[in-house]
């Protein structure tokens, strides 16, 4: 089976495992399922209400059913009612989302971008002195957990210098349409995009600096410089050709990095996304919010990947022709 | 290859032992009594290396008494993750339906947004140091996993297990006398790296207050700072030291597995 068509299909299975484990979990875990689903303890509960929420909640029907009611809340977009937000759960995802995706979309391609600049070059020139002072501290930047490197950045770059602004994506009285709007969000989006960016660099640069380094000892590399090119030339002309595959199945990966990654930086630079949302939801235990937040961003995941494994095939003349041949 | 990169070695061992001691005779570190109180925010002094907190406790007492904690959920979920991870690599290697749905399952695992769900899950079953160890563990184990299949894929492809079916031994014994030994190297160098990577998830979810309270790894101590307003009184003295022996911890076991993966190489 074709490789690609086998990582959608693992996905898709990956899709389902969590809805399935959304489903089960609040039904399968000791304590009432009615405290699960509707965030409040069954103490601060007249009967009535309870009731009611048992009803509203369709627990009183068979395990297949509910799951059916469940598949269809999914369906209709609507992914079930935080009771304690007293909101649809996907109209409180749509406000926030956004804001994740200005965090970690830049940091992706930026990441991905430098990942790749810099692999190539050291990867080229694996195991000279250059190379392995990079990877030292590409190592100890690796180690570093992410909320540290915020924190890092932070002292130094707006409580020192005060260069950059600590909290929010813009300054107070600014919104969308007025002028400066888009300049006022940059200036706070560097910081966040900076550190998620620094997170997830070290091993997006392992990687390229890895295939880049296989592939430096090979003859056509060596052909190459014989004909008088130029490193640079090599480096994208030729080797990124060869380890382009991959690069991009890794930056599909990295999605979910990114935003896993946003999630953590949002609590520390006090941004309106995904990750407060969840956090919030987690301290009030709004439990279906946190199953929205968890199918949400499994779902950008898994387009992700469709979209990497699509470019895959698209990027490889050898199965972008046989597509073709199989259409005749 | 050049270098024997034992300086790793010795860095890694070096750094890692300060830790151990940390964690297991906090005494010798410092003479003050982990709830001990003193005047609250104090810079850092000759008494108070790294000054003291909110409720006057000495803040490097406190790193000194979180490092016990910390590698202790550290070590303990990285081997649950190496146990799980081994079994199912050589589970996913067989032939058949067996092979292909332990397979497909850890390339599940791989795509899983860990950090969301582990947060989810750990909203669910609650704060407790049992169930983030078991929670880190069950989320952590596919890189092992996978890296377990290949290599039982190469070894199963030598004749001395093929002499080993020959000689009739049952495949238990073949998996357990003969495999897995052929890749316990392998496993040391993918435990260091767990162990690192099961730190930085605890660290990152300590942080982000999912922590277990009772026993506060330096995760929980960066909360607390954060918490409680070191960040805007500007008290890096506070905030910033438990990171900071996150990554110097995390660094040790890198350190050492880049020793490891390199005479591996080698031989």
């Amino acid at each position: 089976m074709n490789k690609h068509l086998r990582n959608i299909l693992i996905a898709l299975a990956c899709f389902i495992l969590v809805v399935i484990l959304n489903f089960l979990l609040p039904r399968m875990l000791p304590g009432d399922p009615v405290a699960y689903l509707s965030g409040f303890a069954e103490e601060d509960m007249t009967p009535a209400k309870y009731e009611y929420y048992r009803e509203a909640l369709h627990l009183d029907e068979g395990l297949f059913r509910q799951f059916l009611y469940y598949l269809k809340s999914l369906a209709d977009g609507s992914l079930g009612y935080s009771f304690k937000k007293e909101m649809i759960v996907s109209d409180l995802i749509k406000e926030r989302i956004g804001a994740t995706l200005q965090i970690a979309l830049p940091s992706l391609v930026i990441s991905s971008g430098l990942g790749l600049v810099f692999g190539l070059y050291f990867g080229m020139k694996k195991d000279s002195k250059e190379d392995k002072v990079f990877g030292v501290t590409n190592m100890v930047v690796n180690a570093m957990p992410s909320f540290l490197i915020a924190l890092v950045l932070l002292a130094a770059l707006s409580f020192k210098l005060e260069i950059f602004p600590y909290s929010g994506l813009s300054k107070a009285g600014m919104f969308p349409g007025r002028s400066g709007f888009l300049l006022d969000r940059i200036h706070h989006l560097v910081l966040p995009v900076l550190t998620l960016t620094l997170g997830v660099l070290p091993s997006r640069y392992l990687m390229v600096r890895n295939n880049a380094a296989k592939e430096a000892g090979e003859k056509y590399v060596l052909y190459a410089r014989q004909r008088g090119l130029s490193e640079r030339k090599i480096r994208y002309l030729y080797v990124f050709k060869n380890i382009a595959q991959p690069f991009i199945t890794m930056t599909g990966m990295s999605v979910s990095l990114c935003v896993g990654g946003s999630l953590v930086i949002e609590n520390i630079f006090s941004i309106n996304g995904m990750g407060k949302l969840l956090t919030e939801a987690v301290y009030t235990l709004d439990y279906p919010l946190m199953q929205g937040v968890l199918f949400v961003s499994t779902g950008v995941m898994v387009i992700a990947v469709i979209i990497t494994d699509v470019l895959c095939i698209l990027a490889d003349p050898r199965q972008r022709r046989e597509a073709a041949y199989d259409r005749k | 290859m050049t270098g024997n990169k034992k300086g790793f070695l010795i860095a890694g061992l070096l750094l890692l032992a300060l830790s151990l001691s940390m964690a297991l005779l906090p005494g010798i570190f410092t003479s003050y009594g982990q709830k001990e109180m003193f005047d609250a925010w104090l810079m850092p002094s000759k008494e108070h290396l790294l000054g003291t907190n909110s409720l006057g406790y000495d803040i490097f007492t406190e790193l000194v008494y979180g490092a016990g904690d910390t590698l202790f959920v550290g070590l303990l979920s990285s081997v649950l993750t190496m146990i799980i991870g081994s079994a199912v690599g050589v589970l996913a290697a067989q032939r058949g339906a067996a092979g292909a749905f332990f397979s497909g399952l850890i390339n599940i695992f791989m795509l899983l947004p860990r950090l969301i769900a582990l947060i989810v899950l750990a909203a669910f079953v609650g704060q407790s140091r049992a169930s983030l160890v078991l929670l880190i563990a069950l989320f952590g184990w596919a890189g092992t996993a996978r890296t377990v299949r290949a290599q039982v894929q190469r070894i199963k492809a030598q004749p001395y297990i093929e002499a080993c079916t020959v000689a009739g031994y049952s495949r238990m014994h073949t998996a357990l006398r003969h495999i897995v030994p052929g890749f316990s190297d392998v496993l040391l160098s993918r435990f260091l790296l767990g162990v690192n990577s099961c730190i930085m998830m605890e660290s990152t979810l300590s942080f982000l207050g999912f922590g277990d309270l009772y026993h506060p790894t330096w995760g929980t101590m960066v909360n607390f700072a954060y918490k409680r307003g070191a960040f805007m009184r500007g008290a890096w003295n506070y905030i910033l030291p438990p990171g900071i022996s996150v990554m110097i911890l995390s660094l040790a076991f890198y350190f050492i597995s880049v020793y490891i993966e390199h005479r591996r190489e080698v031989l």
